[in-house]
């Protein structure tokens, strides 16, 4: 089972690495831009489009929170729902997987295995992405005072992996119980953009506010008050209990499935065992 | 038989007599047939073929042994163990070769087969390993991506072989292979089977089923049609009597039931006799018989017997 899982790391090494640095530089830019022009940004901190977005640009904090911090569970969705689909839906459709579900090795093995690997995954590219956020601010530092450290900077980037891997345990279970990638991925895609534009629309409108909570970027804080308050324990408990729960479907799901057929879940139930 | 099983369970396999077996085995896809009542037995150490066209139903039994899909009704079992239950201990003494083969394609050979080999019960032996590569004429160091569909199929067939498994799993194993390389794989069966080792396979090429099988099942429109000792099926199914005259007999001389005609040549008529040898032969005596001959029939011969040409081809496998 470890060589499983070694192979299933070492396949998204090329990912890890792209997807860390494309981070890390989209993060440095960002930063680096500060010195600059952070009064200019300040003054926009008040603009509707600014508040429509969420963003808070009245400070350092805010504006790496809003523009950097904000922006890596909505990149890092792209690469899960690639990945996560990509897994167990995609191997089937691919037929690979019918050779490892073929191995001495049980459904609820073969689910953990990737999702750990996948979870791994995801912690490697924030953890390359908060790296090159604090060190990009560690170079800038002398320029300007800012009110974050690097140190804190990377802890707060790290902050970006319970909400990625809440979507990316949501596309595995979909991936699991959907007949094949294609639809798990467009299904994935719905929610991924209901879930973030929804939550900019309903904050703007009070008799929607309480849908807010199905969203999982409600739990994900984009302003200073990440810097200020530190990760918020309830928050990341949600997040990291919708990931278990996720992943909880995701077993049950494959245990049940017959794989290489790519029947719909309805066709499934017929099917004893 | 010099092959011994230290596993507890192959002597629970061992008692029952079978090492595969199913039992009303049915699988539905949705609204579309798999397999319809298949009852199946395998005996410990023999090589059992299993034939049908596309679509009968050979990929869908197979991948139910191996737990890959489930069926709607009906059991299987291995080693005296149910498929789904059971699936993990029975899988780690199968090696399977599945007939739509695909591996990752950034992989490289050798560490495809180090995985799959980590898995399985028994410890691949290096030196076997080896052998199976120089047989196989297959170079594991690249990436499976830079392999020919034949090649990518080799690498298949080492991971099936390599573990010495107690039973092997095949499913069209020689597709794709060049005739040389085929004739290493039915080597490497008889091997096997000389090992006291099981082999299930199923084919589409009849003579090397007929080379190499003990057995074979023949599976139309998802049942399992015939199951027979191939001696005996290509003894028994019919036989062919090539009847040469002085004088040829009228066109009608032969329309007996279980007799027909398949031809005529100069003064030889040529038959396929299902039944009523006897009446043949009396009614062929006053023509005066000149020569008999009884053809070799082929297990091709065989099975289109069993189908006719036009049900070849067909649905999904």
């Amino acid at each position: 089972m470890l060589n499983l899982f070694w192979h299933e790391l070492r396949s998204r090494f090329g990912a890890i690495l792209g997807w860390g640095i494309g981070l890390a530089l989209f993060g440095a830019m960002n930063i680096a831009i500060w010195p600059e022009v952070g009064e200019q940004i300040q003054s926009m901190a008040e603009l509707s489009i600014v508040l429509m977005l969420g963003m808070d640009l009245g400070s350092f904090a805010g504006y790496v929170a809003s523009a950097v911090i904000g922006y890596i569970p909505l990149i890092l969705g792209i690469y899960a729902i690639i990945a996560s689909t990509g897994t167990l839906a995609g191997e089937e459709d691919d037929g690979t997987l019918e050779l490892i579900v073929a191995a001495p090795l049980s459904r609820w093995q073969i689910v953990t295995v990737k999702a750990i690997a996948l979870g791994i995954s995801a912690f490697l590219i924030i953890v390359i992405a908060g790296l090159g956020n604090a060190l990009t601010l560690e170079a800038i530092r002398g320029l300007i005072e800012v009110d974050v450290t690097p140190a804190e900077f990377f802890v707060v980037t790290l902050s970006a992996w319970p909400i990625t891997v809440a979507f990316i345990m949501m596309g595995l279970f979909l991936g699991a119980y959907l007949p094949s990638r294609r639809t798990a991925a467009l299904t994935m895609t719905v929610i991924f953009i209901v879930s973030y534009f929804g939550l900019l629309t309903v904050r703007f409108a009070e008799t929607l506010e309480p849908l807010a909570a199905l969203s999982l970027f409600n739990y994900f804080d984009f302003t200073a008050t990440a810097f200020t308050e530190g990760l918020q324990a309830q928050d990341v408990g949600i997040l990291l209990g919708v990931a278990l729960i996720f992943f909880v479907l995701a077993l049950l799901s494959f245990r049940r499935r017959n794989v290489t057929v790519g029947a719909w879940p309805w066709q499934r139930a017929r099917l004893s065992g | 038989m010099a092959y011994t099983f230290s596993n507890p369970l192959a002597k629970k396999a061992t008692m029952s007599g079978a090492i595969v077996e199913t039992q009303g085995l049915t699988v539905y896809y949705g609204k579309h047939r798999g397999i319809i009542d298949v009852d199946l037995s395998i005996d410990e150490g023999e090589v059992f073929g299993f034939l049908g066209p596309n679509g009968a139903g050979k990929t869908t039994t197979q991948r139910v042994l191996m737990d890959v899909i489930r069926p709607t009704k009906g059991r299987a079992s291995i080693f005296g163990l149910d498929c789904h239950k059971d699936g993990v201990t029975i899988r780690k003494r199968i090696g399977y070769l599945p007939g739509e083969l695909s591996l990752y394609p950034s992989m490289r050979g050798r560490n495809f087969l180090h995985m799959i080999g980590s898995l399985q019960e028994k410890e691949v032996e290096p030196s076997y390993r080896q052998e199976l590569y120089q047989r196989l004429d297959i170079d594991p160091s690249r990436r499976m991506k830079e392999y020919s569909h034949g090649n990518k199929q080799k690498i298949g067939v080492v991971a099936a072989f390599m573990g010495k498994p107690d039973l092997l799993v095949l499913d069209e194993p020689t597709g794709g292979l060049d005739p040389l390389i085929q004739q290493v794989v039915m080597e490497l069966v008889r091997e096997a089977r000389d090992d006291g080792r099981t082999v299930f396979f199923s084919s589409h090429v009849l003579p090397e089923v007929q080379a190499v099988c003990d057995r074979v099942g023949i599976i139309r429109e998802g049942r399992l049609v015939k199951t027979e000792r191939v001696e005996i099926l290509t003894r028994r199914q019919f036989k062919r009597l090539h009847l040469s005259f002085r004088q040829l007999p009228p066109a009608d001389a032969f329309a007996i039931q279980g007799v027909s005609e398949t031809g005529r040549e100069d003064l030889t008529v040529m038959l396929e006799v299902r039944e009523g040898i006897h009446q043949v032969l009396e009614k062929a005596i006053p023509y005066g018989i000149e020569d008999i001959e009884t053809p070799h029939i082929t297990l091709e011969e065989i099975f289109l017997a069993f189908y006719g040409r036009e049900n070849q081809g067909g649905n999904r496998a």
